[in-house]
């Protein structure tokens, strides 16, 4: 594993050291181990002051009040009882939702579901450069438009929406407004209230958190009505029923706390690492940057290379960690429905690199997928037909 | 726990490393060539085949595509030695699957690299008839 360069931090990340000691403390026979709602002994107290925190922390990230943060199994689950929750119980105000053709499948799928149980969806088309412009927004809206859910930082390019200027036009309009901002916790500012988000939809495995936990952040004033996925044992004000489990929320916790912390200088040293990958790339010829070259995150870099064939390319990789142009498709070997929005031919889709990066990430690690990556292009362009060899 | 990817096997593995075979010929009218596929559907091979008094004494190939079908043309130049011209008309895409363990799923691949075999032999020296 040593000799594997990691970048595919989009994907998920290693769990930082310092959120694992705090896990740990919660998991063995010494630790905070007890069920946190069973406050009527000290285990239990104490299980549940750590679950307190920890959505103490998660709030404090994105600027919520804690009662408004309800914990969940991941953003997947998250973003289902937003969109699900939220327009399952307006149904009788409206029956009309807005999304992006390039939002994650957390929320393309669930909105699916809606046109099954009767709703109406418009899938907004992103630019060329990955942006859903407000006014794409605004012309989408109709009286009956109950939600609009947007993609706070594409998972395969890394563009960043303006979710600001999208959230003022919902509460404007009174429309709700969900974001899924599993790609841009702890990595972008973001702030429910000054954002006018009513829904926000957050994981902690991006952020080197644990898998397996995530957060749905829920307008507290007016109370927003959602309808629960789940139903059982009523934690989470009923909203999402299931035991509490300590060590993940205290993961998730210290995670956002430690990403709150070191945002800035993570995000300054990222941002180099990716224009170098991206300068060191870009002397190939052939090579296209997927997305608006300005605004994204500090982390993600997909290009598309031309000449050379995806599977191919990724297989003359060994030594690095990265995804294919199938990115979430992966496992069907289908193009990207995301390059695919963008524009770009099932070819270039399927011969492009999402390369992404973390707070583990060195100069080194980048050298040597720079030199990895184009003696790969390289190698396999001089075998291709017509290459003249 | 081996980090090796399942999905391809020692051959295909040693083959995608060595690229044996991988290149062309400068033009001459003793070399017989194939062409198939396109680079839109992501399988295009082309094949070049050095004939003496009837049978091939060298094959290279260039391959756009997978690391199956890169493997099975690098394959396929090693088989084709020594072949004469009905060998290569009919050459059975089956033979590379069974020789590589290509999965199923790949088969289609295969039929490209059967296409520009079977061209190889139409362009055959001598033929009277250009299918490239």
């Amino acid at each position: 594993m040593s000799d594997l360069v990691y970048l595919d931090n989009a994907a998920t990340t290693a769990v930082d050291p310092r959120v694992v000691e705090e896990m740990l403390a919660c998991l063995g026979p010494e630790g905070d181990y007890a069920n946190p709602s069973a406050v009527g002994h000290a285990p239990g107290r104490r299980a549940r002051a750590r679950v307190e925190q920890a959505r103490e922390e998660v709030a404090a990230l994105v600027g919520a009040d804690p009662v408004q943060v309800i914990f969940t199994s991941g953003a997947t689950e998250a973003d289902n009882l937003g969109v699900l929750g939220a327009a399952r119980f307006y149904r009788e105000r409206g029956r009309h939702v807005v999304t992006s053709r390039t939002e994650h499948p957390a929320v393309l799928d669930a909105c699916r579901q809606l046109e099954r149980e009767g709703c109406a969806v418009t899938y907004l088309k992103p630019g060329l450069d990955g942006i859903v412009a407000p006014a794409q927004v605004e012309e989408a809206l109709r009286s009956d438009t109950i939600l609009v859910s947007l993609m706070h930082v594409n998972n395969e390019i890394g563009v960043v929406q303006d979710v600001a200027a999208i959230g003022r036009l919902c509460r404007s309009r009174g429309v709700l407004f969900h974001v899924d901002a599993a790609q841009g916790v702890g990595k972008l500012a973001l702030d429910v209230e000054r954002d006018c988000i009513d829904l926000l939809a957050l994981t902690a495995h991006k952020v080197h958190g644990p898998k397996g936990v995530g957060a749905l952040c829920v307008r507290r004033e007016p109370r927003l009505g959602l309808v629960p996925l789940l139903h059982g044992g009523g934690q989470e004000r009923g909203l999402r029923s299931g035991t509490l489990p300590t060590h993940q929320l205290v993961g998730m916790g210290a995670a956002l706390r430690i990403a709150a912390l070191e945002m800035a200088a993570d995000a300054a040293r990222i941002t180099r690492l990716r224009e170098r990958l991206w300068q060191g790339l870009a002397t190939l010829p052939g090579v296209t940057l997927n997305g608006h070259p300005t605004r994204h995150v500090a982390g993600i870099l997909s290009v598309s290379i031309d000449g050379v064939e995806g599977e191919s390319l990724l297989y003359a990789l060994p030594g690095l960690a990265v995804a294919s142009g199938s990115a979430c498709a992966t496992s069907s070997g289908e193009p990207s429905y995301v390059l695919r929005a963008l524009g770009r031919s099932d070819r270039l889709a399927q011969s492009t690199l999402r390369l992404s990066l973390g707070r583990f990430n060195t100069e080194v690690d980048v050298e040597r997928a720079i030199e990895a990556i184009v003696a790969a292009v390289t190698r396999l362009r001089a075998i291709a037909p017509g290459s003249g060899t | 726990m081996s980090d090796a990817d399942p999905r391809y096997g020692a051959e295909v593995r040693a083959r995608m490393a060595s690229l044996a075979g991988a290149g062309g010929f400068a033009p001459s009218p003793d070399v017989a060539r194939g062409r198939a596929g396109d680079r839109e559907h992501g399988a295009e091979v082309a094949l070049a085949c050095r004939v003496i008094a009837g049978r091939v004494t060298e094959a290279r190939f260039q391959a756009f595509g997978c690391p199956h079908l890169v493997a099975a043309a690098s394959w396929l130049t090693d088989r084709l030695h020594g072949a004469v011209r009905e060998d290569l008309e009919h050459w059975d895409w089956r033979e590379a699957a069974d020789a590589l363990a290509v999965p199923p799923a790949k088969f289609g691949r295969l039929l490209t690299l059967q296409d520009a075999v079977r061209a190889a032999a139409g362009n055959w020296p001598g033929a009277t008839a250009s299918t490239v």
